[in-house]
């Protein structure tokens, strides 16, 4: 299993490491900005992330030099496991701020509902590349058993309640599904019981908290302190940034509490107001150039679970960074999704980091025969 | 991407032939293989993922142009007319009271001043203004500007702390011509005793880098003060509080204009301790005033409340409000008596005679002695080829256990001592609760050490000699204790058997007088079925204190019956200081002074321990501070006026109104 092969050195991501080693460092020079509490050095929460990304960058270098092929059987095994912690937390976890996401592991704060997201995408890559397609694609009843398999972990995340996350595990089964080809007749059914459902979500399913946020996005005016208000302040702090922004850690709108969650859901916001366009670009630059090497992965990657398991994992941080960043510049309303490898959090970043792992490792293994 | 094109060559198959093929594949083996028709199919699907990826970074950065470029100005704007500013402020600390309610340590404010710099530039003008308004060098204001210059414009500059009331009056009326200077109020301790009771309450300082990435987030900032020692440190949680937020809307210059509501400080929770704050004073005045460093400490005997716990010589508090500087720190260091060390539990000295208390009710449990059993004392102890002299050289000659206590016999306890052997000597020393910490809340507590022969063993690798175990019978040798733990013992003996947990803290008390804690006794161990050698230990220890020949008859009280027993710890035994007058001794190599006892003897209330530093006999040495403590403990129940005037000057006056008293020669107080 790790087996050695002198090829792999050579084959090394070296494009992607050096993207991540960027992105990183302009994660943790925010995060030192935007918890430093006028102490000498920089503050715990800081550190504890500096330790997060030193125990993540180890996990890629485990992680790579196993063949991605034998991440399959884990995945299904990590999929009962998750399961089992998400209905732990349930059970067992006391309510943290309204809801039970944490399971205390004495050194560190599990989260379950993060990594539940790269496990549902190790699950569907391997049913999509042991199912066959025919020429016009997946039917409706091809799409039971990844359906389900989405459906648990969706269920127990939503029931946190937490309906940020669940809502990823819906758009990543959405997009790993399109991508594997499904038919034009099934994807108009579906797309009509999705209208349908969350139109009767809306009215029945969700809670006050969640629908006063959609609400309060279409009309900010009517609750200016609060959700609204996140929002508009988001919007100052990108905005006051300028071209070349107000410098490292003389960002008002952070450091004197305008922001709200300044160090993880709107850490963003920080980085713009103190670094500018210019920053603002040069970071979105580096992380989109990393998420299209993620596709460029799935495209030269050796079989089927390769490409299915490369592309999910790159949609895993795409859609979360796209809703994040729309949510801090005002085109959607707040919603709790971190941005991968900017914001504080351990689970989030671990789970980010594994993902770049098993990007970097099905690269590595281009050319290899099974 | 190559060996994509190169299978595409190998394989000129139409298309519903390859579809066979494939799924023929796939039932073979469970993965579809490299199928380079299909994975073609997923390029191009992955190609317009791509698009899809830049679509949205494009969309992104537009909006990026939009916000930052187009309305950049704008939101400049609104984020400078975000007018919004706060401060924090800082709670008052619990207040720390003593047993009756009286206040030791409360609160004070006083008033510093910041600068918020916003977005000026260092202002020299404003500097040269605010040093003559301080009265102080312009080159110190400027290095405290300089040392903060690495912080962002928005975080409040210190220029001073506690200034008078005439400055702020000054500095307030005169605000617009001071942009960026604000008066912060911060709460001062204020030590209403002065030092006492330093070492158990300690002190405050400001927080450092280390304790900043320790602490929780969001509770201390840098330039915060917090526990450095004690009480104040090991109770820090209690005591810190809430900080409170003061809102204020400020013009685009930093002048405030209006006040908005903000969230008021939470005062920190006080605490009541079991300390009797006049029976802590009367201690540590006679040892200052004598100049005597050691330790006192008093307790309960029927729960383990500490009512008092002296260390002398004492910490100067008030050199620790707002930080120490290092002038004051290195005399602290450099001074003989080391007065940072906290003697209570973290002095260890030989307990000397004290000990033979342990060797008494160990012989008695363990049916080595009687009461009646005789030895016959000539002033020596043959063993081996070594002779083991008693402090009496001309001998006791004839005693029983009562003898041996009150006049201590070193001959009989080496006997004792012999006939017991080291380990289970060992074992009721540490029923008693010696060689192990106690767990009060003090910080770097010792254990101690009672020797064992496996202990031995484990630390020189040699075996135990019998002839040592004769030294540990009189508290020499390897013997060490802590002063708590020997009022821990004397408690124990005093009160039949039960070792009590010492505790400081009496109730923590809420802000709105809600208790929060509240004291119970802790049980650490029963001594059970030793009532009867415990009482006859007792006995022998009345009759040192009151008996003729007694060695702390300078321990006595005028309605109270003392019951104690007097140690000396041997320093060196250096053969050149032998014969010279005790005087002429050095300093540093005379003996300690000890002194353990309980009152009342009938029916014990409280027990105290007191060790003096070199003070060379425990009866004439140490006896006569257990003596003032217990008098104010008995304060109320004493009439005689003589004995308050010692209370409020000790000392001198104390050592005149005990000489009468004092009929024996001064030989037979050595032990």
């Amino acid at each position: 299993m790790l087996r050695f092969d002198r090829r792999l050195i050579h084959n090394f991501d070296w494009i992607m490491l050096l993207m991540l080693i960027l992105v990183s460092a302009m994660s943790l020079a925010n995060l030192f900005s935007s918890t430093w509490n006028g102490g000498p050095g920089p503050s715990t929460t800081f550190m504890k992330q500096l330790y997060f990304f030193g125990v993540g960058y180890m996990l890629i270098f485990i992680l790579v030099s196993m063949d991605y092929k034998h991440l399959e059987k884990l995945g299904y095994v990590g999929y009962v496991v998750i399961c089992g912690l998400l209905v732990y937390t349930k059970i067992f976890v006391h309510t943290i701020a309204g809801t039970q996401r944490w399971i205390n592991l004495g050194f560190f704060h599990l989260q379950p509902s993060e990594p539940a997201k790269l496990i549902l995408v190790l699950v569907l890559a391997s049913v999509y590349a042991r199912s066959d397609v025919g020429a016009k694609g997946y039917s409706l009843l091809d799409l039971i058993k990844p359906g389900i398999l989405t459906l648990i972990p969706f269920g127990l995340i939503v029931v946190q309640p937490d309906l940020g996350t669940a809502l990823m595990l819906g758009i990543l089964f959405v997009s790993m599904t399109i991508f594997a080809r499904l038919r034009w007749s099934t994807m108009g059914i579906l797309g009509g019981v999705g209208l349908v459902v969350a139109m009767l979500g809306w009215k029945f399913g969700l809670k006050g908290y969640q629908r006063r946020r959609i609400e309060t996005f279409l009309h900010p005016e009517d609750d200016i302190m609060n959700q609204g208000y996140q929002i508009s302040q988001s919007k100052i702090a990108v905005g006051s940034g300028q071209s070349f922004g107000r410098g490292f850690m003389e960002g008002t709108q952070g450091h004197l509490h305008f922001l709200p969650e300044r160090h993880t859901d709107f850490a963003f916001s920080v980085w713009c107001e103190e670094w500018g366009f210019a920053g603002a670009l040069f970071f979105l630059s580096c992380y989109f150039f990393l998420l299209l090497w993620g596709i460029n992965i799935a495209m030269t990657a050796r079989d089927k679970f390769g490409v299915m398991l490369a592309f999910g994992l790159v949609m895993l941080i795409f859609w979360q960074a796209v809703i994040n960043l729309f949510m801090i510049m005002g085109f959607l309303p707040v919603v709790g999704i971190p941005l991968p490898l900017f914001s504080y959090g351990g689970s989030s970043l671990w789970t980010t980091l594994l993902a770049i792992g098993i990007l970097m490792n099905i690269r590595m293994r281009r050319f290899q025969t099974q | 991407m190559r060996t994509v094109k190169k299978g595409n060559r190998k394989r000129p198959k139409s298309k519903p032939q390859e579809d066979i093929d494939r799924r023929r594949d796939a039932a073979k083996t469970k993965i579809t293989p490299r199928d380079d028709g299909e994975l073609d199919f997923f390029k191009r699907r992955a190609m317009f993922a791509s698009v899809v990826l830049i679509v949205f970074f494009a969309v992104l950065v537009s909006r990026l142009w939009f916000l930052q470029i187009q309305h950049g100005e704008e939101y400049r704007n609104l984020a400078d007319n975000n007018r919004v500013r706060y401060l924090e402020i800082a709670a008052p600390r619990g207040n720390i009271l003593d047993s009756k309610g009286r206040e030791i340590v409360t609160n004070r404010p006083s008033f510093n001043v910041v600068w918020i710099r916003e977005g000026r530039k260092l202002d020299e003008q404003l500097i040269k203004t605010m040093a003559v308004i301080l009265d102080v060098n312009v080159s110190d204001l400027l290095a405290r500007v300089r040392k903060m210059a690495g912080a962002p414009g928005h975080f409040p500059i210190r220029l001073a702390e506690d200034i008078e009331w005439n400055k702020v009056a000054y500095i307030e009326n005169n605000r617009m011509e001071l942009p960026g200077i604000r008066i912060e109020v911060v709460p001062l301790r204020v030590y209403h005793y002065g030092n006492v009771a330093s070492h158990i309450i300690g002190y405050l300082g400001e927080i450092n880098k280390k304790e900043l990435q320790k602490a929780e987030p969001d509770v201390y900032r840098g330039g915060d003060m917090i526990g450095k020692m004690g009480l104040e440190r090991l109770r820090e949680k209690d005591l810190r509080g809430e900080k409170g937020r003061h809102y204020m809307e400020v013009n685009a210059l930093g002048f405030e204009q209006r006040n908005l509501k903000g969230i008021d400080p939470l005062p920190g929770n006080d605490l009541q301790l079991t300390i009797d704050i006049d029976m802590q004073k009367a201690a540590e005045d006679i040892m200052m005033s004598e100049g005597k460093s050691g330790a006192v400490v008093a307790l309960e005997v029927t729960s383990g409340r500490l009512l008092m716990a002296a260390s002398s010589p004492v910490l100067e508090l008030d050199k620790f409000i707002g930080g120490i500087s290092h002038k004051n720190w290195k005399a602290m260091l450099e001074n003989p008596g080391h007065p940072l060390l906290n003697k209570i539990v973290q002095g260890q000295y030989p307990p000397g005679s004290t000990y033979k208390l342990v060797t008494a009710v160990a012989g008695l449990a363990e049916g080595v002695i009687t009461p009646e059993t005789v030895i016959y004392c000539p002033g020596y102890y043959k063993f081996g080829n070594r002779t083991y002299r008693c402090w009496k050289h001309s001998g006791h000659g004839a005693v029983n256990l009562k003898r041996a206590l009150s006049e201590s016999c070193d001959v009989y306890f080496y006997q004792v001592g012999q006939r017991l052997g080291v380990n289970r000597l060992a074992s009721y020393a540490k029923r008693l609760g010696l060689g192990k910490k106690t767990g009060v809340e003090m910080e770097h507590e010792k254990s101690g050490l009672i020797p064992t022969s496996e202990w031995k063993m484990k630390r020189y690798g040699k075996t135990w000699q019998e002839g040592e175990t004769l030294s540990v019978a009189i508290g020499q040798g390897f013997d060490l204790v802590t002063p708590i733990q020997l009022a821990l013992m004397t408690a124990t003996v005093a009160n039949g058997g039960t070792l009590y947990k010492p505790s400081l803290i009496e109730k923590v008390r809420d802000p709105d007088g809600h208790i929060l804690e509240q004291f119970s006794p802790t049980i650490l161990e029963r001594f059970s079925g030793q009532g009867r050698n415990l009482a006859l230990v007792r006995q022998g220890l009345t009759e040192a204190v009151n008996g003729r020949h007694g060695t702390g008859r300078r321990a006595r009280l005028k309605n109270i019956t003392v019951a104690g027993k007097t140690g000396t710890a041997q320093v060196v035994r250096l053969k050149q200081y032998k014969h010279l007058k005790e005087k002429d001794i050095p300093y540093k190599y005379r003996d300690h002074a000890w002194f353990t006892c309980f009152a009342p003897a009938e029916n014990p209330e409280i027990a105290v321990s007191v060790v003096v530093e070199h003070g060379l006999h425990g009866g004439s040495g140490a006896a006569p501070i257990a003596r003032a403590v217990l008098e104010k403990y008995f304060g109320k129940r004493q009439d005689d006026p003589e004995n308050v005037t010692t209370v409020v000057l000790p000392g001198r006056l104390f050592a005149e109104t005990v000489a009468p008293s004092t009929s024996l020669p001064t030989d037979q107080t050595l032990h």
